[in-house]
């Protein structure tokens, strides 16, 4: 704050020492000062509401016309309609501030050279969210400190809380089946699932509940158990099928076992689903990307269910966190080593079309695709670089081509993001920081998203791991799993639509 | 002024119980040091510090001929390197590369011991509260150096809710002991009672000849990362050999251990071989260590210094191999004040990380090389009694030659020196 404004101060003092001052004659300007304008709060990246506004005087205290008074900017990425003006009769010189896009203090100085009183600073605030308009907390659901709870899976009105050795979690959050609502949710069941042959845990990771269009039954929650793992090395963790035909009485009837990669363990993380033609899309880690046969009935061993496999980045370089399948048919993948990927799936073979190996700088976490675009998290710590960006990708023309990536300050993590299913805005959950919480991006432009809100949670060594975007009774939500510290694990349920609509 | 007033305490209690027939004996300590490591993480230069570390009050006390006994310490080191302490290497509790600080109550164990007979050590003992597991080797804090080996939460299991039987037998001594198997993860934090009793672990010392001890020793313990107890198991073994005696040069001291954490039924294996020697004369000592030590590197919390606690998952980014050279030098100041010691020493350290995972970790990447210096300088501050060995507990306490009246005792001991003086 205080560089910005010595930067402000300095850059002002440069422009003004390089500026014209017309003097008129009969009057010499000796003072400028603060007329008004000054101390205003709007919202970040948005134009203030007054003017900018100086006044100019000689040594009566009479107003001086014709001073040219130059207007600079601090390194906050905010702008000024004129990087000059000049002072009218009245000895008043304005221009209006643009903020930057960042929350806090910005300033702007006015410098004329010669006068008294030159530079003057401006202090201004941006802020992330303006009255009325702001993120509130629906409902903070507690979970049991069993390791807490990594994501969350809503439709139909259910929220599916993945909660890690205490297993899945069904809520009712406006289904009707049990009256609850996202203000009060009300558990309707729970399981949990068993752990894999390398692994006792149930680690209760992430779900899909499969709403199969040909039969249209509703009939299994597949859930990803998130054993341990070293990166890049192995991992652990099945997949099981949760038969939730009675939503009150889940059952596990099957489940999935990947056999070791390169002689070490593999295990799942995240999950897409191709539910027209009954293709489960999983996110392997160590294993890359497996495609399963999950039509008909199941149970059992679906060890006979892979259609295809692959390790985008090749053995060593591949770390697969996430998959997603566009309406074009093509799958990508976000890898923790080896970056976005587009893949395919045809013949029962997958083929790369594009991507890898272009995010080298950082690990790559969460995925979303949605039109032309698309965007990866970051996460953790490679090399120097800390796990705070949000990639943007430019996915019109086939292969993933970069664009200018956003950085969200004081964050260790961005561990989830998802698109609104119209495309207008994203939603981002970060971790580790004093900015850890939850972020909301309007994608007016997609390939340059804008903040337009955030939520801060409370303690820098916690966050939020994932978010769910869901519309329940005509309200916009996003469901978070919030981190153990500082109170606890929980369900956040906050209520996004007035900032979204 | 506090300082000033624990120093009277600790005065006023010596001569009080100088005139009782039972010990009841007060320590003090404090080490200022400064710090400089080279590289930083994040490969952003050095890091220069000037830390109060080891502030500890110490009270030991014994009733009904030694049959009783409180061995206890409180440990300021929350308060004044509530952040650590530069260490490359170090990690643990959610801290790496900077020693963590120990929690306030550091050790109140009470002990209860009966012999066989009046003479020859043998017996039996039984100890509880809040103190070290039968595990491994002494605390470090009790040993020649100021910086912490990598290999301290494969080596030790310490601030733990505790019982441990002991029954010595001529030259073996077998222990075991049951625990809580969480780590704490801050200064204040306390044993987790309802996880007391989920890990054991057993030690068996053999002391062939005066000064020599060999021990072997395993442990299980549950989810010791995960306060909670969510989080991987890990199964622990140590063996070392430890030698102490006196000599014409002064005191010689050697240390040599081997030790295994295998964590979640053998996904995670880490190794640590160390092995260490120190000479104390009259008025000068030197001491050497040599670590090979395998580490976990885990996800940091947004800044270089600190990983994730709780930890949310089991997974790390990898394992890196840390090989040290220490190397620690002193002097011992006589008493210029009554009672209270001086002891300034330097201490630099070198090594190379290497990742034995590279796809997940990369020391060049992070570090910005893989090879490090710290240098440490300082001076060891003590008053009252000497900071008592840390790890065994009744029966399980050899008499060692510091004990038998050498000429060293009448060194001053710096915190953590004690064996050496």
């Amino acid at each position: 704050m205080r560089k910005c404004a010595g930067l402000a101060l300095l850059a002002a003092g440069v422009l003004a020492g390089c500026s014209d001052s017309t003097q008129p004659p009969d009057r010499q300007a000796t003072t400028i000062a603060e007329l008004d304008g000054n101390s205003q709060q709007g919202l970040a990246a948005s134009t203030l509401s007054a003017p900018l506004r100086v006044v100019v005087t000689d040594a009566s205290g009479q107003p001086v016309a014709g001073v040219t008074v130059s207007w600079s900017v601090g390194a906050c990425s905010g702008g000024v309609s004129a990087a000059s003006s000049i002072s009218d009769a009245n000895g008043v010189a304005a221009t209006t501030f643009t903020l930057g896009p960042v929350a806090g203090v910005q300033t702007v100085a006015a410098a004329a050279s010669g006068l008294a009183g030159s530079p003057v600073s401006f202090t201004e605030t941006a802020i992330m969210t303006v009255s009325g308009d702001s993120i509130s907390v629906a409902a903070a659901v507690p979970i049991p400190a069993n390791y807490g709870m990594h994501d969350t899976y809503v439709r139909d009105g259910l929220a599916f809380a993945f909660a890690w050795n205490t297993g899945v979690r069904i809520y009712d959050v406006g289904n009707g089946m049990a009256g609850g609502s996202p203000a009060a949710p009300v558990l309707v069941g729970s399981l949990v699932t068993s752990g894999s042959v390398d692994d006792p845990d149930p680690s209760v990771h992430n779900g899909w509940w499969f709403h199969n269009p040909v039969t249209q039954e509703a009939r299994y929650l597949f859930i990803g158990q998130e054993g341990s793992g070293s990166i890049g090395t192995s991992s652990r963790g099945d997949i099981h099928v949760v038969d939730v035909s009675d939503l009150a009485h889940p059952v596990e009837v099957a489940s999935f076992h990947h056999q070791p990669v390169n002689g070490q363990p593999a295990g799942v993380h995240n999950f897409w689903m191709d539910e027209e033609h009954a293709v489960l899309y999983a996110a392997y880690y160590n294993a890359g990307v497996v495609a399963l046969d999950v039509s008909g009935t199941l149970s059992g061993d679906l060890s006979a269910r892979v259609i295809a496999e692959i390790q985008p980045g090749g053995a060593g370089n591949t770390y697969t966190w996430g998959v997603m399948l566009a309406p074009d048919g093509s799958l990508y993948a976000s890898d923790m080593l080896s970056g976005f990927w587009r893949l395919r799936l045809q013949n029962g073979s997958f083929s790369v079309l594009g991507g890898g190996n272009n995010v080298p700088e950082r690990l790559t976490s969460d995925l979303w695709v949605h039109g032309g675009a698309a965007y990866t998290g970051t996460w953790g710590t490679r090399g120097a670089n800390s796990g705070n960006q949000v990639k943007v990708w430019d996915i019109s023309s086939g292969a993933p081509v970069g664009k200018t990536p956003v950085t969200i300050a004081n964050v260790g993590t961005v561990s989830d993001l998802e698109v609104s299913a119209d495309g207008s805005w994203m939603a981002v959950t970060t971790e580790y920081g004093g900015g850890a919480g939850l972020y909301l991006y309007s994608l007016a432009d997609p390939l340059a998203p804008v903040l337009i809100a955030s939520y801060p949670v409370a303690d820098p060594a916690g966050g939020l791991h994932t978010g769910t975007i869901a519309s329940i009774n005509g309200r916009t939500y996003v469901f978070a799993a919030r981190d153990p510290l500082p109170v606890g694990p929980a369900m956040m349920i906050f209520d996004v639509t007035d900032v979204v609509r | 002024m506090r300082f000033a007033a624990l120093l009277a305490l600790a005065c006023c209690t010596r001569t009080l119980v100088a005139q009782t027939s039972d010990e009841l004996n007060v320590g003090l300590a404090a080490t200022p040091v400064f710090t400089h490591v080279l590289p930083a993480p994040g490969g952003a230069g050095a890091v220069n510090q000037v830390n109060l570390v080891a502030p500890w009050i110490m009270l030991d006390g014994s009733a009904y001929e030694g049959r009783l006994r409180l061995t206890s310490m409180v440990n300021f080191e929350g308060a004044t390197i509530p952040d650590g302490v530069p260490t490359p290497g170090a990690w643990g509790e959610g801290f790496v590369d900077r020693r963590h600080p120990h929690t306030y109550a550091h050790e109140i164990i009470l002990t209860a011991s009966q012999p066989f007979a009046p003479e020859g050590g043998n017996g039996v003992s039984f100890a509880m509260g809040k103190g070290f597991a039968p595990f491994g080797s002494d605390d470090p804090m009790t040993r020649p150096f100021l910086a912490y080996p990598v290999n301290h939460h494969l080596a030790q299991i310490l601030e733990r809710l505790v019982a441990v039987a002991a029954v010595r037998v001529g030259p073996v001594t077998a222990e075991a002991g049951v625990f809580d198997g969480d780590e704490p993860t801050k200064p204040s934090d306390w044993p987790m009672l309802s996880r007391f009793g989920d890990s054991w672990s057993g030690r068996l010392t053999l002391t062939p000849v005066y000064g020599v001890e060999l021990q072997g020793s395993y442990a299980d313990v549950a989810s010791p990362e995960h306060r909670d107890g969510g989080g991987l198991d890990q199964t622990k073994w140590s063996t070392s050999a430890r030698a102490e005696r006196a000599t014409s040069a002064g005191r010689a001291y050697g240390l040599i251990e081997w030790a295994r954490t295998v964590e979640g039924d053998g996904l995670f294996t880490y190794h640590s071989v160390l092995a260490e020697a120190a000479l104390r004369g009259q008025r000068f000592g030197i001491a050497y260590r040599y670590e090979r030590t395998e580490r976990p590197e885990e996800q940091h919390a947004g800044e270089p210094f600190r990983t994730v606690r709780p930890q949310l998952d089991n997974s790390i980014l990898g394992r890196t191999r840390w090989s040290i050279h220490t190397i620690d030098l002193d002097a011992a100041i006589a008493d210029r004040w009554p009672g209270i010691r001086f002891a300034p020493f330097v201490e630099i350290a070198a090594g190379k990380i290497t990742s034995l995972t590279p796809a997940g970790f990369d020391p060049m990447g992070f570090y910005g090389r893989d090879t490090f210096w710290s240098v440490s300088a300082g001076v060891r501050i003590a008053f009252g009694m000497r900071l008592h060995r840390m790890g065994r507990y009744g029966v399980a306490l050899p008499a060692m030659p510091e004990m038998q009246g050498t000429p060293n005792m009448q060194m001053p001991d710096m915190g953590n020196h004690s064996e050496m003086h």
